[in-house]
Formats: C-alpha cells, sequence, structure tokens
C-alpha cells in the first residue's frame, strides 16, 4: 500500500481570497459549507432550513487507481424547521466523489450530490436539495462581505495550535426561492447565513462536542461564538466573532465567551438530553437564546455517525427579539468524532 | 392301483375312542363299524356329537385316541399325513355340504381332478368322467363352469367327483344340508345308487331322518358308541 | 350414527385379523407421499432460498442492467445514473473470486455502498455502521455461510488468486443468515476493481426508478444507451433462472415420487378388491339387511378415504424427515452441485399437509371407489350364494379404453416442453402406464390361454386357478406392473446415459493430464508467460491451452460457457457432433445442444458472441456437439479467433499428452512447483478424472437405485398379500384338494406356481411396457429436462437380473402367503360355508 500523502495542517498567515476560498480544498481532510436561515413563507409563517454539505477525505485511498476510489466522501443534510409540525424534516445524501456524479470542486463553490448542490454563481449562492419530505430551492444573495473568523480566518477550536480551522463565515444572506413540502410549491423569503470552514485536525481528542451560533441580529451585526466541550463536561475553549453594522469586527478569546443552560429537553427517540435555552455572553452583549421549537434533534447516524441538535433560535434582550440563527449542539451523546 | 372285489370288510372300525381335550370326557368311544362291499350307512346324531370327527379320523385326516380303523387292508391309524393323503386318493370318495366344486374349472375338470391326481391317461380319464357324468345325468354338461350351474346340479358334480375313480369308501357329510327338498331327494337317490353301482362302501351323516332313511341302515352316534336307530 | 358404528366395528374386526394386509396400502401410500412431499419441499426449500438470495441481490431494484462476466465500461454508470428518471443507479462488480484454498470460487459483490444502500437495504443493513470500514482498500465481508465454509472470522485474511498472482483481502466483518442465505462477499467497487484488476469494468447497475418517473419510459431510454452485450430487465428474470437451476435434480425425484405413488394407489386398490372379496358375504348381508347400493359403495369408498388419509398424513411426516436428510446429507449431489450450502431450513406450511392428505384421499378414495362400485353392483342374491367367489368381478375392462390411453400417451410424448420442463413427458408415462395397466387383464387372460397345459396335474392346476381368475390375478400383476415396469424405464434411461456418458468422457479426455485453474468463471488464470513454463516441464509432449469462461447471452437465463480451444483452421474440434453445417467462411463456432433449444441456434447460422467490449464476435455454427458438463449451454470457438477479439491471451484450462516413460505424478509435481497457485491448482489424470466422473454419476443415481428397490419392495408385498388374501379365500378348496387325496406339498407346489406364473407374466409384461416408457424417458424426458441427447442403450444383464428376482420373489410371496393357509385348519374349512 502506498502511503497516504499526509493533510496539510491549518496555520496562521493564510491569506483568504476568493472566490477560491468558497471552492474544495480537497488535500484537508475535512470541509463543510454550512447554511442556515429564517425563512417566511407567502402566507406568513415562519420557519427554519438547515443545509450542510461535508467533505471528507480519504487518504487510505489515494492510491487505488479506480475511478470508484472513495478519495473524497461528500455527505450532505438539509432539515426544515417548523413549529406547526413539532419536529425536523429532514433528509441526508452520502457519496464518494467522482463520475461528477458528486463532486466538491475547487476555484468556486461548487459542491453537488446527484441532485442536491451548493454553487455559487453570478456572485449569488444557489441551494437545490429535492429530499423525501420537501425541496429546497433557494437563492443566498450577500449583502455584506465575508466575516472572517479567528485571526484572518485562522480559528483556533483548542489549545493546541494544530487544532484548528479556516473559517468564514457570510452573514445577513438575503433569501429567496421556493420550498416544497406535500407537494406544494411555497415562495419564500428571509435571512440566512453560510458558515464554511476547512481543516485537517478540527478536534482534539479530549474535546467531546461543541455549542456553537450563528445569528443575525435586527441591527445589520453578525455574531457568531462557539464553546469547545470536553470530555467531562468543562470548557476546553472558546471563541467567537462579532461584527457590528458599519463593519467593525471584534474576535472573541476564550475568556469572552460564556454559555450557560437554562431549559434542557430530553429526546424522546434517543433519551439525549439537550440544554435548548440558553444565557449567553459574548463580551459584554449578553442575551437569552429560546429555540423555534424543542424537537430539533438530527440523527445522521447513516452518513456522518452522530446525533446532535441543530435548530432554529430566537435572541431576546429583556423580552425583546434582537436577532434570529442557528443553534447547534453536538457531543451530548456520545463524544463527537469527526472523520 | 389294486381292485378288491372280493366280499371282505372294506371298511373295518375297531374301539374307536377321540377326545379333544385330556380334561375332558372323550367326545366318543367304543366305536365299532364294519362295512362291506355296496353297503350303504347312515349315520345320524345330534350337533356336536362328533359325526364329523368320526368322518375325519375315517379319512387319516385327524389322529385317534384309541382304536383301529382299517380300509382293507390298510391300517389308517398307522399312516404318516403323506400315506393318508395317498389312500385317500386311490380308496376314498368325499361330498360335503358346501360342494367344493372348483370354480376356475369345468364341471368335466373339476370330475377328472381324482383321475388326474392318479396319474390316469388322459384317453381313459375322459371316458370314465363321461360316464359318469352320464351317471349323474349331467352328461351335456361336462363345458360348462360351476358359476352356471344350481346347487342340485354342483352337487351332482360332487358325486360324480367323489365316485370316478371307484373309491372303496366314499364318504358324504351332509351332502343336503344345502339343498331344497326335490333337489336333496335327487342327490340322495343318486348317491344311493352310485355307491351300489361302484360296489363300495358308503357312509352318509345327516341329521335329516328322511335323509337316512335312503341308507341301508341308520345308525345313530352318541358319546357310548354307535347304536342301530330306536 | 348407528351404521357408521356398525361399519367402525366390521373394519376394526378386519384390521385385527390381518394388521399386516390393513397396513399395507397405509405403508405403500404414505412412502408414496413421502417421496412426493419431500422432492417438493426440498425444491421449495432451495427455490426459496434461491429467491432470497436473489432478492437480497437485486433488493428494491426496479431495474437491472445487467453485463457479461467480462463486464461493460464503468462509464455507463454514470450516463445512466443521470437519465431522468432514474432516482439511484447503483454499479455492481460481480466475480466470482478464485481462494488459494479452495476450488470452489467465492461470489464476490462489489458495490458502492451509499448507493447500494438505497437499492439493497436488506443486504447492507446489517452492516449499515461498518460501511466506512467498506472503504479500506482490501476489505471484504463474507456472509454467515461463505465464513463457515471459509473457516474464517473477522480480522483474518484470505488469499486470492488473480490471474496468477495473489492478493491478500481482511475479512472486516459478518453478515447474518438473514441477510443472505448463501456464500457471499461484498466489497467495495474500488477495491475490487484494483484489487481483481478490473479497472473501469462493472458486470450490472441496479437502477430505482423515481416515483414519479414512467419506468417503462426510463427502461426504454437506458435501453438506447446500452452496448451491445448489456441488456436491461426487471429483476424477476432472475426468478426464472434459478427455477432452471435445480432442474436436473427435480426430474430424478419427480420420476421416483411417481413410482411410488402410483404403485401405493394401485396397491390400495388391489387390498381394497381382495378385502371385498373377503368380505362379499358380510356385504351382502349388510345389503340384505336393508343397506342401500348407494349407502354401500360411499361406505366402501370412505373406506379407501380414510386409509388414505392416514396414509398421506404419515407419509408427509415422513417426508419432511426425508427431505431435512436431503437438505442435510445428499442435497449436493441429487442437485448437481446447485444445491451446495444450502442452509438446510425448511419452510412447511400448514396448507401443505392439507393438501397431501388431500391428495392421498384423493388417490386411494379413486382406488377404493372402483371395486366398491362393482361390489356393490352385484345382486344381493348371488352374493349371498356359496361359490360366488371366483365369478366377482370377473368381466374384463374394455381393451378400447386401455388402447386410448396408449395412443393418448404417445402424442403427449411428442408434444415439446412446457416452460421448460417436460410436463408432457411425465403426462406420457403416466398416461402409457395407466393404459397399459387397463390392457393387463386381456393381455394377461390372452397369455394365460396360450400358455400350454402342463401335463403334471399340480402345474396344469395352478395354469387352470391363474386362466379362471385372470381378472383376480390382474390386481396381483396391477401393482407389480407399475413398480417394475418404472423402474425397468429408468434403469434403461440411466444406463443409457451412464453408456453416453463414458463415451462422451473419452472424447473430451484425449490427452493424459487435464490442468484448471480454479473454476472457470474464476479470478485466476494462466498468462502467457505461465503457459510456456508449463508447456516445458520435462515429459510434457504436447500441451494445449484453453480459455474457459460465462457468456452471457441476451435472452437466455443463465450464462453459457465459452470455451477457446486452439483450432487449425478447417480443422474441427475433438467432440460428439451430433450434427453440422456445409463449411463455411469466417469465424466458426460449436454449439452444444442446449444452445439449440435455449437460443434457436441452428447449424450454418451467423450470431454474434458478446466478447470483448467491442460489438462482439461474429461467428457461424459449424456444428452441434453434444455436452454432459453443462446442461446451460456451451460454444467452442477457436482460440486464434477468440484472442483477436478480445486480445486475452490468458488459459484457464489445459490438456497434455505426456512423452512416453513419462511418470505422471512426476510431471504433475513439476507443474506444481512452476506456478505456486495452490488449491486453486487442479491437474488430474485422465483416468482419474474418469473414474472420479463415473463414480458420481453413480452417486447420484444411487439413491434413485435404492429408493426404486423400495418402491418393487412394496410392490411384491402386494403379490404377497394378494397371494394371502387369495389363499385365505381359497381354504375350502384347499381342504376339498386335502380331502381328494392332494399333498400339502403339491398344494404349496401349486401355489407355488401360481406365483411364478405370475412373476413371470408380471414381469414379462412390466417389461415390454417398461421399454416403452424408458424410450419416452430417453428421448423426451431427459432431452427436455437436461437439453442434451442421449443413446438408448438396453441393459440387458441388470434387466435380466432383476427379472429372476423378480419372478423369485413373486414366487416367494405367493408361497409365504399360500403357506399360512395350508395348515391344519384347512380340513374343516371344507366345512365352512364359504
Amino acid at each position: 500500500m502506498v502511503a497516504a500523502s499526509a493533510a496539510p495542517p491549518v496555520v496562521p498567515g493564510y491569506s483568504l481570497a476568493f472566490p477560491r476560498d468558497h471552492g474544495s480544498h480537497p488535500d484537508f481532510r475535512t470541509e463543510w459549507w454550512y447554511s442556515t436561515g429564517w425563512l417566511r413563507t407567502a402566507r406568513g409563517a415562519r420557519v427554519g432550513f438547515q443545509i450542510t454539505f461535508f467533505r471528507s477525505r480519504q487518504a487510505i485511498a489515494d492510491a487505488n487507481p479506480s475511478a470508484f476510489a472513495p478519495r473524497q466522501i461528500l455527505i450532505a443534510h438539509a432539515a426544515i424547521s417548523d413549529p406547526l409540525r413539532g419536529r425536523l424534516q429532514k433528509d441526508q445524501r452520502i457519496a464518494r466523489a467522482g463520475f461528477d456524479l458528486a463532486q466538491a470542486r475547487e476555484g468556486d463553490a461548487a459542491v453537488w450530490i446527484d441532485q442536491w448542490a451548493l454553487t455559487r454563481a453570478s456572485g449569488a449562492w444557489h441551494i437545490a436539495a429535492p429530499a423525501e419530505e420537501f425541496t429546497l430551492m433557494l437563492t443566498l444573495s450577500p449583502t455584506q462581505p465575508p466575516m472572517l473568523n479567528g485571526e484572518s480566518g485562522y480559528s483556533r477550536k483548542g489549545p493546541a495550535p494544530a487544532a484548528a480551522s479556516y473559517y468564514y463565515s457570510l452573514p445577513h444572506l438575503s433569501v429567496a426561492g421556493d420550498i416544497v413540502r406535500d407537494g406544494r410549491r411555497e415562495a419564500v423569503t428571509g435571512e440566512a447565513w453560510l458558515d464554511h470552514e476547512w481543516s485537517s485536525e478540527y478536534l482534539e481528542p479530549e474535546a467531546a462536542g461543541w455549542d456553537w451560533i450563528g445569528l443575525n441580529l435586527d441591527d445589520g451585526a453578525a455574531l457568531m461564538a462557539f464553546r469547545i466541550r470536553d470530555r467531562h463536561g468543562g470548557v476546553r475553549w472558546a471563541g467567537g466573532t462579532l461584527r457590528a453594522a458599519d463593519g467593525t469586527t471584534r474576535h472573541f478569546a476564550p475568556g469572552d465567551i460564556s454559555f450557560d443552560p437554562q431549559r434542557r429537553w430530553r429526546s424522546p427517540r434517543t433519551a439525549i438530553e439537550y440544554p435548548v435555552e440558553w444565557s449567553v455572553r459574548a463580551g459584554d452583549i449578553a442575551f437569552a437564546l429560546t429555540p423555534l421549537m424543542d424537537d430539533q434533534e438530527s440523527d445522521t447516524r447513516a452518513t456522518t455517525g452522530a446525533i446532535y441538535w441543530e435548530g432554529a433560535v430566537r435572541a431576546g434582550k429583556g423580552g425583546r427579539e434582537i436577532g434570529r440563527g442557528y443553534l447547534e449542539l453536538t457531543g451530548y451523546g456520545e463524544a463527537l468524532l469527526l472523520r | 392301483m389294486v381292485r378288491e372285489t372280493s366280499c371282505r370288510t372294506l371298511l373295518e372300525v375297531r374301539g374307536l375312542a377321540k377326545r379333544f381335550r385330556a380334561d375332558r370326557p372323550p367326545v366318543f368311544s367304543g366305536i365299532d363299524l364294519a362295512l362291506g362291499p355296496g353297503e350303504y350307512l347312515a349315520i345320524m346324531g345330534e350337533s356336536g356329537v362328533g359325526k364329523s370327527t368320526l368322518l375325519n379320523l375315517i379319512a387319516g385326516l385327524d389322529r385317534a385316541d384309541a382304536g383301529a380303523i382299517r380300509v382293507g387292508d390298510i391300517e389308517v391309524t398307522a399312516l404318516d399325513d403323506d400315506a393318508a393323503t395317498l389312500l385317500r386318493r386311490q380308496r376314498m370318495g368325499f361330498v360335503f355340504q358346501a360342494f367344493h366344486v372348483l370354480p376356475y374349472l369345468t364341471v368335466a375338470q373339476n370330475v377328472a381332478l381324482p383321475l388326474e391326481l392318479l396319474g390316469v391317461p388322459r384317453k381313459e380319464s375322459a371316458a370314465r368322467v363321461a360316464a359318469m357324468l352320464t351317471a349323474v345325468q349331467l352328461a351335456s354338461d361336462g363345458g360348462r363352469y360351476p358359476r352356471e350351474l344350481s346347487g342340485g346340479e354342483l352337487q351332482r358334480v360332487a358325486i360324480a367327483r367323489a365316485l370316478v375313480h371307484r373309491p372303496q369308501v366314499v364318504l358324504a357329510d351332509e351332502p343336503t344340508g344345502n339343498l331344497d327338498a326335490r333337489s336333496a331327494a335327487q342327490v340322495l337317490a343318486l348317491l344311493r345308487e352310485q355307491v351300489h353301482a361302484a360296489g363300495g362302501a358308503g357312509i352318509l351323516i345327516t341329521h335329516s331322518l328322511a335323509a337316512a332313511r335312503t341308507a341301508d341302515r341308520v345308525l345313530t352316534l352318541t358319546a357310548q358308541g354307535l347304536e342301530p336307530l330306536a | 350414527m348407528p351404521r357408521l358404528r356398525l361399519w367402525w366395528q366390521l373394519w376394526c374386526s378386519q384390521w385385527r385379523a390381518g394388521p399386516v394386509r390393513m397396513a399395507m396400502p397405509v405403508v405403500a401410500l404414505a412412502l408414496g407421499v413421502a417421496l412426493a412431499s419431500a422432492v417438493q419441499l426440498v425444491n421449495r426449500s432451495a427455490l426459496a432460498e434461491f429467491g432470497q438470495a436473489a432478492r437480497a441481490l437485486s433488493g428494491d431494484a426496479d431495474l437491472v442492467v445487467q453485463g457479461s462476466a467480462d463486464g461493460f465500461d464503468e462509464r455507463f454508470f454514470a450516463a445512466i445514473a443521470r437519465v431522468p428518471g432514474v432516482a439511484v443507479a447503483s454499479p455492481v462488480l460481480e466475480l466470482r473470486a478464485t481462494l488459494a484454498s479452495r476450488r470452489e470460487p467465492l461470489h464476490v459483490v462489489a458495490l458502492d455502498p451509499f448507493r447500494a444502500m438505497q437499492v439493497q437495504p436488506a443486504l447492507l443493513g446489517e452492516i449499515a455502521g461498518r460501511l466506512r470500514g467498506l472503504l479500506a482498500p482490501d476489505g471484504i465481508f463474507l456472509s454467515g455461510q461463505a465464513a463457515s465454509a471459509l473457516g474464517v472470522e473477522t480480522g483474518a485474511h484470505l488469499e486470492v488468486l488473480v490471474g496468477s498472482a495473489r492478493r491478500r483481502l481482511e475479512m472486516l466483518g459478518r453478515l447474518s443468515g438473514a441477510a443472505y442465505p448463501r456464500a457471499l462477499g461484498i466489497m467495495d467497487i474500488a477495491a475490487a476493481q484494483w484489487q481483481f484488476d478490473r479497472l473501469g469494468v462493472i458486470t450490472r447497475i441496479d437502477v430505482r426508478v423515481a416515483r414519479e418517473a414512467n419506468p417503462v419510459a426510463v427502461r426504454a431510454a437506458i435501453a438506447r444507451m446500452l452496448p451491445p452485450g448489456v441488456t436491461i430487465a426487471a429483476p424477476e428474470v432472475d426468478d426464472a433462472r434459478l427455477a432452471s437451476a435445480t432442474r436436473a435434480y427435480r426430474v430424478n425425484l419427480a420420476m421416483l415420487a411417481l413410482v411410488a405413488v402410483l404403485t401405493g394407489s394401485f396397491l390400495v386398490l388391489a387390498t381394497q378388491t381382495l378385502s371385498l372379496l373377503r368380505r362379499r358375504s358380510t356385504l351382502a348381508l349388510l345389503r340384505a339387511l336393508g343397506m342401500t347400493r348407494g349407502a354401500l359403495r360411499r361406505t366402501l369408498t370412505a373406506e379407501g378415504v380414510v386409509v388414505g388419509m392416514i396414509g398421506a398424513a404419515l407419509g408427509f411426516a415422513g417426508g419432511i424427515a426425508l427431505a431435512r436428510w436431503m437438505l442435510h446429507v445428499v442435497a449436493g449431489d441429487l442437485g448437481a452441485g446447485q444445491l451446495v450450502s444450502l442452509s438446510g431450513s425448511l419452510a412447511v406450511r400448514p396448507a401443505d399437509w392439507a393438501i397431501f392428505v388431500l391428495l392421498g384421499a384423493l388417490v386411494a378414495g379413486i382406488a377404493a371407489w372402483l371395486p366398491a362400485r362393482e361390489a356393490a353392483a352385484r345382486p344381493v342374491a348371488q352374493a349371498l350364494k356359496a361359490g360366488d367367489a371366483g365369478t366377482a368381478f370377473a368381466h374384463a375392462r374394455s381393451p378400447w379404453i386401455g388402447g386410448a390411453l396408449i395412443g393418448l400417451g404417445v402424442l403427449l410424448a411428442v408434444l415439446p416442453p412446457l416452460h421448460g420442463l417436460p410436463l408432457f413427458g411425465y403426462a406420457a408415462v403416466a398416461t402409457l402406464l395407466t393404459g397399459g395397466v387397463w390392457l393387463v387383464p386381456a393381455a394377461v387372460g390372452s397369455l394365460l390361454a396360450r400358455w400350454p397345459r402342463p401335463r403334471r396335474p399340480v402345474p396344469a392346476l395352478a395354469l387352470a386357478q391363474l386362466r379362471g381368475n385372470s381378472a383376480r390375478a390382474a390386481i396381483g400383476f396391477a401393482a407389480i406392473i407399475v413398480s417394475f415396469s418404472l423402474m425397468v424405464a429408468m434403469a434403461i434411461m440411466v444406463h443409457s446415459f451412464r453408456e453416453s456418458f463414458i463415451d462422451w468422457l473419452e472424447r473430451t479426455l484425449p490427452a493424459d493430464l487435464q490442468l484448471r485453474v480454479g473454476a472457470s468463471d474464476g479470478t485466476a488464470t494462466l498468462e502467457s508467460a505461465a503457459q510456456e513454463a508449463l508447456a516445458q516441464v520435462a515429459g510434457v509432449a504436447r500441451a494445449q491451452f484453453r480459455r474457459s469462461r460465462p457468456l452471457a447471452l441476451p435472452g437466455g437465463a443463465a450464462s453459457v460457457q465459452l470455451i477457446a480451444v486452439p483450432i487449425e483452421s478447417g480443422g474441427v474440434p475433438d467432440l460428439t457432433i451430433v450434427r453440422s453445417a456445409p463449411a463455411t467462411a469466417g469465424v466458426r463456432a460449436w454449439i452444444s445442444e442446449a444452445m439449440v433449444d435455449l437460443y434457436r441456434w441452428q447449424p450454418g447460422e451467423h450470431v454474434t458472441l458478446p466478447l470483448g467490449r467491442g460489438r462482439g464476435l461474429a461467428v457461424t455454427v459449424a456444428g452441434v456437439f453434444r455436452d454432459y458438463g453443462r446442461s446451460t449451454g456451451s460454444v467452442i470457438i477457436p482460440r486464434s479467433n477468440y484472442v483477436a477479439a478480445t486480445g486475452d491471451t490468458t488459459a484457464n484450462e489445459a490438456i497434455f499428452w505426456l512423452e512416453r516413460g513419462a511418470h505422471a505424478a512426476t510431471v504433475v509435481e513439476a507443474m506444481r512447483a512452476r506456478l505456486g497457485l495452490g488449491a486453486a491448482l487442479q491437474i488430474r489424470t485422465t483416468s482419474e478424472i474418469r473414474e472420479r466422473s463415473l463414480r458420481s454419476f453413480d452417486r447420484a443415481f444411487a439413491i434413485t437405485y435404492a429408493l426404486e428397490a423400495i418402491a418393487v419392495f412394496i410392490g411384491l408385498l402386494g403379490v404377497g398379500v394378494a397371494a394371502a388374501s387369495t389363499a385365505l379365500a381359497r381354504r375350502g378348496e384347499f381342504g376339498m384338494l386335502r380331502h381328494v387325496g392332494m399333498l400339502r406339498r403339491q398344494i404349496v407346489t401349486m401355489l407355488a406356481g401360481e406365483g411364478l406364473l405370475t412373476g413371470v407374466i408380471g414381469a414379462g409384461c412390466a417389461l415390454v411396457l417398461g421399454g416403452a416408457l424408458s424410450i419416452v424417458l430417453v428421448y423426451v424426458v431427459n432431452r427436455q429436462s437436461f437439453l442434451w441427447s442421449i443413446d438408448l442403450a438396453v441393459p440387458w444383464a441388470q434387466l435380466g437380473l432383476l427379472t429372476a428376482v423378480l419372478v423369485a420373489a413373486a414366487a416367494a410371496a405367493a408361497l409365504t402367503g399360500g403357506r399360512a393357509a395350508v395348515g391344519g385348519g384347512v380340513i374343516r374349512a371344507v366345512r365352512e360355508d364359504w
């Protein structure tokens, strides 16, 4: 067996360039494009959506000359959170890259698995996901430039400098498109968020999971905050970015961030308990997080091997809503393993 | 085959006794009997008194407990099964209540059975069968099968078969038991006539007095022996 | 139900009087039903398992795009996946991996688990959590059957032969029997392409059509883009292929079941008839006491039905046991290797019991109804009369019906197979047999009438008895004629097959040594260098290398075997050619007889073989040859043409002529040392192969003989029963004969003579009838089942011996039955008013 070529490390000082860095970085072990948002249907109902494309490099297959060689595995998850349904409508796809049936292209954002796709064209991001219970057909148009997280996109995930990713976010994306449910097409509008992150060593072995939020604040500001939990429930690392409407950006150190659980919800399917209401502080901003609905658990054991909670949340301060976004809670069942 | 033409006794029974079980009294004992040529005897008796057993003993088909039986000059009680069989073949003829005419043989073939067993040449056999059938008034029926005959006719076939080889002793066991009165009378007359004609000795077993009276002499069998009809 | 109670008492008293006699038809029917139901159960279990395996493999696929074992370009997968209306396209590379440790290749299905999960969830469900492991370039999952057969556990390594090279695969895990009931390895398609040198190639694509799409249109759209030799079909086709796999084995056993059931029903007929004869005065009395004719007929038929139900119920229980045994012990041989590695689970449904019990009741009911009708029809007065026995059942059946049945049988024999099975052939056998048995009384009667009358009185009496009772004697004959004629027919067929097989072996094995690398469809081959090395082994005078491989033809259920053999231009391969075409130009091909039946190819015809990845090889059929090795068809072409068409210069079979004085064992050892292919390399001397082949041939038919012998034995028991009950009925006759001066041994001799005569005439009739049936078996049933011809050859010595045994056994059976009847009671029997 030919030894697999090593994955490049994530180091500070890399200068992100677009559209190149919208595209895939196939040498790195892990990469994802992650888009969430709040939508309003033509009839005024509010629903959340989430779609993620993962790329996972399998260096073990490097030597195999077969066109089927699973050098890159692509996984996609999509979900709609509709409080009227009380649970997620979700679906997933997995495929090996190849034959142009599934691919994560370099140079600009273009990643797809059969009919599911996330592509960028004429400056806008296009999402297509015909799933079992629904179809997402959305166009996401930027209203702000990319927000680089960490040190110019070098985002640390733990005490070890190598535990890091290249990471930028696109907040306040304006959404237009359709969702189809039960054979009914509904026009939707709304506001979305897109993360693109790639890494070779995302989590340290000691880490068990993370809590993450990405919020579009009503005043035009954007907040990303996360913390990495260790296997004993303690906080191993934390970080975040706040960009004000005027573009001034503040990066948070681990000590600037705190997540305090306020209410827990227990999944009837997996019996895992998730803190679904939080009190969050990032620097001098403090606010409360309440979910659009409690049951936003995703079981993706068939593809990523993980069960997690990922849902639409409201940010409130003194009883007043200040913004909306998505909360991601991983590693509450078994420790998360990114492969 | 030796023909006995003398006036000697053809069948002699002396002191005959038979018991079926050792712990029971004998069926009969002290039976004495002697029959000469042309003598035709009827034996009567109640059911179970041993009439048929007596016939079996005479025929060598059963063993006596005491006494002697002579057919001509042969002591029957001393014979083994094969010798007794040969004796029957040569010197005895039988008529049964149930006829026992073989259904798969023609009348003539049935009558010829004893001659076949004795190895009589076919030509002579045919002549004797024909003569015998004429004697029993079935001259034209030789080619018929038993199923075409009436009971009386069947018994006449049996009489012909019993006499065709000119036996010294003819034993008839209730020959009219299955027949109507008219046929019975005809059969009895024929039997009597043929026994006399053949010059042998005949024993007719019956419990019909009318039948018994066709014989020359009538005896009654009791446990004590044979006694003349009261 | 006082009448029922009365009947029950009478019936029970019969059982008390003659338990063996009464049990005989029950046993015979039980045996027949046991055989029939065992065949049915084994067959269905096998098919169910094949079917389950097939379904697990094809999963929820709506369409299957199937190429030959050569496969086709993997890019068709991408193209088909993009056809509108295709929900999932799952590429598959199927191959038979030659293992270094074992002769049987391992069936490997290589797939993209991410796509296969959407089509074959049942197959992959168990390893869903471990799918990532499958991405290892040398990983393989084994089905429970495969792991047990290979004796390996998770973590073990398997050595496979690819060409002449060895590769190591790691066993990643084990599938349960529920996921896949047969031996199978599952690999990642990329790993398999790489490990087995099949880069760029797939053999199959499973397609699931989108819910909203029109399957017909999708199928048409895909069909338009397929290369020659690649077909698209709904997965049901697979089931038909599997059904044909057990054909050979069914032919054999179905025949045996027929033997047993027919023998059993004739035995019911015989016993019931004789029992009615014996009871005629009882029956007449019942009629006289006021039982109606219809009631009597119904009650007597009911007796048969009860006997049939008991026999069938017992038989089905026996059938289950027999089926278990067959699955576990003899499956491989009976199925000509098709049923190897069955899991041995037997599915018995309650409905099966019901069906077989009803079947038994029906057969026995009919067998009892025939004599019951006659018994009930007889005038009471006559039946009550003494001496009626001989007249009963005397009227012979109309020979016209027998003649008509035989004519119908001949007609059925010339009909073509139905659904690929010789159903009309079987019907012809049954019809001819029934017709033959129908004619038995007439035939026996005329034979007896012509028989010279013996001089001596005792044999004459025996003959007269048979003559006078030919109708009753015919009953005794029926059982024996049915069983023996079928045995004769089977013996002739098997002998013919064996003789033709030996002849074929001689022709097929012209050289001294035969070499094979794994199974012909395995992955191991001999490359040019290896071929040269073998030819140069000391002691080899001449070597001939062949390439043998399966070839899937459009329209065919199973793949045919293609054999590329060195043939000089103008030369003819060394085969048993049964037909040939006039010389033609172009590439010549010789086809086996099965090709004519399955694909309707004829000598002189131009056909295209889907060879290589191009548009195939156009050949002209030069001749038809006989091939007992492969019932699914084989094609022989010159190797030079094969190499030109495919570029494949490898070989996987070879034959060697040795130099005079060369020691075969030494040469074989040298060859093994040169190649290092392990157990996959089989080298055998011609005589060794011949012996092995004949041994396995004989073993395959051994069970046939054993079971047939049982059927004949039952037939003989029938003769014994008939003799015994006849003798019992004739006690008065024996008594009279003893009075008249017949010796005991003369009576016994007479009975033996009757038995002997029955045996001789029965065997004679059976030989004639069996000979006729064997013609149907050889030229119709065999031809249509196996798709190959055999030449009729009569095993005279064997038949002579069988006949002698039968005649002796018939005499002995009559004697045994009669001896009891001549005992002491006979004397008194003259006084019974019978």
